[in-house]
């Protein structure tokens, strides 16, 4: 491991959650990913965690979300697979890098997005993470798929697909 | 305070034929000037602060090249987060000069917040980057870049130039297709080594 992720001990309980992390990690290594680039939230800590164990990828933890965009930019013109992995709140701040580099160069790029308040949708309390997200995807021209239980390999497949036929970055959404 | 023409030809002269050339603002059109290798990235139009990132990313995925990015201060200074991030997972084969004339020249030369004062490799240090330096002349430049350069990266040189009257670079073709061949360019080279 080239660095700790997270201070809080990992739980191997098979947990749903750590459970799903690993089918979405062995999904992201089905579609080549060389590189993970991102910030860990809560959702994904264990998905960085489990890239950085992994020798084939290397981890990349980023300051500010912008980064990862131009970062992972970088890689695939380099000829690498990078993954980025951030939280939609990290989607809206890095917006004006996502234009300028992945879309503007046409990166075909898979972006696993983690959804901050999705269970808040339809709710009195709304989180306006959750509310703006997918309005703000659609702003950006930039296709989605919700993750769903169990579909992980497919809907990372679909996206890579998607992403090379359109040459732009595609997300999924992590609920 | 150098001349821009004179420092990126000084710097032009000590490229080695596989470095790679990432510029962007107030670079961008003056290196072009200067340099017509199918090495060379012209970052343009692309979002401002995130040259030094996107020169990383090349950086890790083409460890045999040297990587050079020629950044504005004020584009650094909209990613300072950049300098750690760089330092966390520090590519050896990087080097991030930064070309400091205290203004956004491209968009017509206002002021950067603290130009007077800030210390762009003050800056570097503190984000854990331990080869910083900053240079003020082309004598300099000639005598001290060849043996700062034959150092493992990743390396910060900041670079005192006149304010100058750069236009806003633009490119001749859509960077979605510069940067497809560009990528063709560095895969191919890469496969042949």
């Amino acid at each position: 491991m080239a660095f700790k992720i997270c201070n809080r001990e990992t739980p191997d309980d098979g947990s749903l959650l750590s459970l799903r992390s690993e089918r979405i990690v062995r999904a992201l290594l089905d579609i080549g990913m060389t590189h993970s680039v991102g910030v860990p939230d809560n959702s994904s800590r264990m998905i960085f965690e489990l890239c950085d164990k992994n020798p084939n990828v290397q981890t990349i933890l980023v300051c500010r979300e912008g980064e990862a965009w131009s970062i992972a930019s970088g890689l695939w013109i380099g000829g690498a697979i990078p993954i980025v992995i951030i939280q939609n709140t990290g989607f809206f701040e890095s917006g004006d890098a996502l234009r300028g580099t992945a879309i503007e160069m046409g990166v075909p790029l898979v972006a696993l997005l983690t959804y901050r308040g999705y269970r808040s949708l339809g709710t009195e309390s709304v989180d306006t993470a959750a509310s703006f997200f997918e309005p703000m995807l659609k702003a950006w021209g930039m296709p989605y798929h919700i993750l769903t239980a169990d579909t992980e390999s497919k809907v990372f497949r679909t996206a890579q697909k998607e992403a090379e036929a359109l040459r732009k970055p595609v997300g999924v959404l992590m609920t | 305070m150098m001349n821009r023409y004179s420092c990126l030809t000084a710097l032009q002269k000590l490229r080695l034929p596989n470095t790679v050339v990432v510029t962007t603002m107030g670079s961008a059109a003056p290196w072009s000037h200067l340099s017509n290798s199918n090495l060379d990235f012209p970052s343009v139009g692309s979002a401002m602060g995130h040259a030094a990132d996107f020169a990383m990313g090349i950086a890790l995925a083409q460890p045999e090249r040297k990587i050079w990015v020629l950044n504005g201060d004020g584009s650094m200074l909209m990613s300072l987060g950049t300098l750690v991030t760089v330092a966390q997972t520090p590519p050896p084969n990087l080097v991030i000069y930064v070309i400091q004339n205290n203004t956004y020249e491209v968009t017509g030369n206002q002021l950067i917040p603290g130009g007077d004062r800030l210390s762009m490799t003050t800056l570097a240090k503190g984000a854990g980057i331990l080869h910083a330096y900053q240079i003020d002349s082309v004598k300099g430049m000639n005598e001290t870049l060849p043996e700062i350069l034959d150092q493992e990266g990743p390396i910060f040189i900041n670079l005192l130039v006149e304010t100058g009257q750069e236009p806003p670079p633009a490119l001749d073709r859509p960077l979605k297709l510069v940067s497809s061949e560009f990528r063709d360019t560095l895969t191919r080279s890469s496969k042949k080594r």
